[in-house]
C-alpha cells in the first residue's frame, strides 16, 4: 500500500485521513488505520479509555469547551442502567462548518470515536442528531454506520467483546436552539427543540430523563487519536489550559477561506495570513468575530494579537466558542454585521424565557428603528441595557448568546454606531 | 380530502423507523420527514394518519411541525430552494440573491410558485459559509453564487 493511503496521526489527530481518497468507504478507513483502537478498546477496562480522555484534557468542541473527562466522570457507571450517547452534529452557530467538513470525507472517524466513547461510558444506545440541511451528509453517516452493522462493529456483542452498542444517524430540522444540549434531547423526543432547565444536567438526567452524555462530532473524533497515541503526546499541541488541536472554520474575507486543523493557542493572524493566505484583495483587515456569531467582535488591533486558545481569547474579552473565524476587511460596515446578527437571534430565540423572547425583538426594534432614520444616539446606551438585562437568567445561553456580541460591538465600534444613527436620521 | 397512507416502501421503513427508538414519540421527527418526502408537504391528511398510527395528538404533531423551518405545514413545490442570509453569506450579497431571485420569479418568500414548480425560502447560516454565498436546491448545496448563477441554476429546474 502506498504513503498515500496511510494515516498521517504525526500532523493531525482530527483530518488525519483527510487526504486518502475515498476514505469514506469502511475498508479504505481500515486499511489506513481505522478501527484499530476500537479493537484495542474493547481489551481494555472502561475506565482507564475514561482516564486518559481526562489526562488528556480534551476540551468539549461545541462552543463551551467544558472539558470531555470531567463530563464523562459524573456519569453512572452502572453499565446496565439504560443510558444514552448523543453526538451533536447540529453544527448551527453561523459561521461554523468544521463538523460537516469532518464527517462528510471521514464518517467512520466518528463512528469509531462513538464506539470507544460509548464502551468507556457503558452507554447501550447511541445517536447522532445532525441538522435537517445537512442531509447529504446524514446519508453518508447512514452508510458508514450500517457497514459498521455488517462488519459487526456495531450491534450486540460487538467483535465477542460482550458489549453491545446500537447507533442511530437522526435527523434535525433547522433550528438553531437544537443545537442546544438540551433542546437537542428535546428534539430527540421527539417535542419542539425546547431547552430545558440545568441542573439537572443531562449526564444525570438527560434523554427520556435517563442519564446521557452529548458531546460534540469534534469531541467524539478526537477519541481515537488519544488513545492511539496517548494523552500526554496530545498535550503536545496547545497550550496547558488548551491541549491539542483544533478544526477553524475561517470564512469572510479572506483569499481560501475553509476548515483547518492547527494546534490551539496558535495566533490568529497567523490563521489569517499563512494559512487563509491573507485578507482578500490586499485590503486592510478590519474586524474579525472569532469563535462563531455568538463571540464578541474584536477589532484589527486586538485580532493581531490574540492567541486562539480559551483563555487568551476569554482574556481579551471574547471566546473561542465553535472556531469559527468570520474575518471582516476595510470595505465592511459593522452595522450591517449587527444588524444581521440580531435578527438571527430574535428568529431563533425558542420564545420560553421572557428576557430572551422580549430582549432579542426589542434589540432588533432599536436597530431597525435606527435603520429607519428614527433612531438617536441614546439608543446605542439603551441597546446595551437591553442586551445587559438579558443575561445570565435564562434557561439556556441562547440569551447570553445574543447579549454577548451586541455588547462587544457597542464596545469595539461605539463610534461607527454613533456615524451610522446619524447618518441614518440625515438620510431619511 | 384525499387520504394519506405511506406507500408500501415507506410502510416497511415506518417499521424499521420505530425500531431505532425507546418509545414511539422519539421516532417522530424520522417519521415527520418520511412523510414529507413522499407528500412534500405535511398536509391536515398527513397529521391526522401519523397521528392515527402513532397514537400521538393531531395538536402535538402540530406544534413539532410548527417549529422547525424545514418541516411544511403549507404546500410547497417540486423544488425547494433555501438561500442563506445570514452574515458571511450577507457579506457576499446573500440577501441580494435571495431578493433578486424571488423578483426575477415574482414569487413570495415560501410561497409555491404557480406553476409548483419552485419554492424560496429565506435561511440562516447553512453550515457552508467557506462557499458563500450559498444556497440548497433539494438537498443539494449550490456555492459562490451570483444572482445570474443562482437564476441560471434554478430557470433550468425540471
Ligand atoms: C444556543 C446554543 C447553540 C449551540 N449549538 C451547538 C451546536 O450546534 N453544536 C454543538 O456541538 N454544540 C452546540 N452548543 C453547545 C451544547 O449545548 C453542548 O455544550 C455541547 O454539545 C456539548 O458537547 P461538547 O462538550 O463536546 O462541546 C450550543 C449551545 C447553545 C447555548
Ligand atoms: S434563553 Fe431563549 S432560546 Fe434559551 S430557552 Fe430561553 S427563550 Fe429559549
Ligand atoms: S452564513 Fe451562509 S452558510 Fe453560513
Amino acid at each position: 500500500m502506498s504513503i498515500a493511503n496511510k494515516a498521517d496521526y504525526q500532523n493531525f489527530t482530527l483530518l488525519s485521513y483527510h487526504h486518502i481518497p475515498s476514505v469514506h468507504h469502511l475498508e479504505i478507513f481500515e486499511e489506513a488505520g481505522g478501527y484499530e483502537m476500537m479493537k484495542k478498546c474493547f481489551t481494555l477496562d472502561p475506565e482507564k479509555i475514561k482516564e486518559e480522555v481526562k489526562n488528556s484534557g480534551l476540551r468539549g468542541r461545541g462552543g463551551a469547551g467544558f472539558p470531555t473527562g470531567v463530563k464523562w466522570g459524573f456519569f453512572s457507571k452502572d453499565r446496565n442502567q439504560r443510558k444514552y450517547l448523543l453526538c451533536n452534529a447540529d453544527e448551527s452557530e453561523p459561521g461554523t462548518f468544521k463538523d460537516r467538513y469532518l464527517l462528510e470525507i471521514n464518517p467512520h472517524i466518528l463512528v469509531e470515536g462513538m464506539i470507544i466513547s460509548a464502551f468507556a461510558l457503558g452507554t447501550q444506545r447511541g445517536y447522532i442528531y445532525i441538522r435537517g440541511e445537512f442531509y447529504e451528509q446524514a446519508m453518508i453517516l447512514e452508510k458508514a454506520v450500517k457497514d459498521a452493522y455488517k462488519r459487526g462493529y456495531l450491534g450486540k456483542n460487538i467483535l465477542g467483546s460482550g458489549f453491545d452498542f446500537e447507533l442511530v444517524v437522526h435527523r434535525g430540522a433547522g433550528a438553531y436552539i437544537c443545537g442546544e444540549e438540551t433542546g437537542l434531547i428535546s428534539s430527540l423526543e421527539g417535542q419542539k427543540g425546547r431547552p430545558k432547565l440545568k441542573p439537572p444536567f443531562p449526564a444525570i438526567k438527560g434523554y427520556r430523563g435517563l442519564p446521557t452524555i452529548v458531546n460534540n462530532v469534534e469531541t467524539l473524533a478526537a477519541v481515537p487519536w488519544i488513545m492511539r497515541c496517548g494523552a500526554a503526546a496530545y498535550k503536545k499541541w496547545g497550550t496547558e489550559k488548551s491541549p491539542g488541536t483544533k478544526l477553524f472554520s475561517i470564512s469572510g474575507d479572506v483569499n481560501r477561506p475553509g476548515v483547518f486543523e492547527l494546534p490551539l493557542g496558535i495566533p490568529l493572524i497567523e490563521v489569517i495570513e499563512k494559512h487563509c493566505e491573507g485578507v482578500r484583495e490586499g485590503n486592510k483587515l478590519k474586524a474579525v468575530i472569532p469563535g462563531g456569531s455568538s463571540a464578541p467582535i474584536f477589532t484589527a488591533e486586538i485580532a493581531k494579537e490574540v492567541r486562539m486558545d480559551y483563555e487568551d481569547i476569554a482574556q481579551k474579552g471574547s471566546m473561542l466558542g465553535s472556531g469559527a473565524i468570520i474575518v471582516l476587511d476595510e470595505t465592511r460596515s459593522i452595522p450591517d454585521i449587527l444588524k444581521w446578527t440580531l435578527e438571527f437571534y430574535h428568529h431563533e430565540s425558542c420564545g420560553q424565557c421572557t428576557p430572551c423572547r422580549e430582549g432579542t425583538g426589542w434589540m432588533e426594534k432599536i436597530f431597525k428603528r435606527a435603520e429607519q432614520g428614527e433612531g438617536k444616539l441614546s439608543d446605542i446606551e439603551l441597546l446595551d441595557k437591553v442586551a445587559f438585562n438579558m443575561r445570565g437568567r435564562t434557561i439556556c445561553a441562547l440569551s447570553d448568546a445574543a447579549a454577548m456580541p451586541t455588547q462587544g460591538i457597542i464596545k469595539a465600534f461605539r463610534g461607527e454606531l454613533e456615524s451610522y444613527i446619524k447618518i441614518q436620521m440625515k438620510n431619511r | 380530502m384525499k387520504k394519506f397512507e405511506f406507500n408500501t416502501a415507506n410502510k416497511k421503513k415506518y417499521q424499521e423507523l420505530l425500531t431505532h427508538y425507546d418509545d414511539i414519540q422519539s421516532a417522530l421527527m424520522p417519521v415527520l420527514h418520511l412523510a414529507q418526502e413522499q407528500h412534500s408537504w405535511l398536509s391536515p391528511e398527513v397529521v391526522a394518519h401519523i397521528s392515527e398510527l402513532m397514537g400521538i395528538p393531531e395538536i402535538k404533531i402540530n406544534e413539532v411541525i410548527s417549529f422547525y423551518d424545514m418541516f411544511y405545514d403549507h404546500p410547497t413545490a417540486r423544488n425547494v430552494v433555501q438561500v442563506c442570509t445570514n452574515i458571511t453569506c450577507s457579506m457576499f450579497g446573500g440577501r441580494e440573491i435571495h431578493k433578486g431571485i424571488l423578483d426575477h420569479f415574482q414569487l413570495h418568500n415560501m410561497r409555491p410558485s404557480q406553476d409548483g414548480k419552485l419554492y424560496i425560502q429565506k435561511m440562516e447560516c447553512l453550515g457552508a459559509c467557506e462557499m458563500a454565498p450559498c444556497m440548497r436546491i433539494n438537498n443539494i448545496y449550490e456555492g459562490h453564487l451570483t444572482l445570474k448563477t443562482a437564476v441560471q441554476k434554478l430557470e433550468v429546474l425540471p
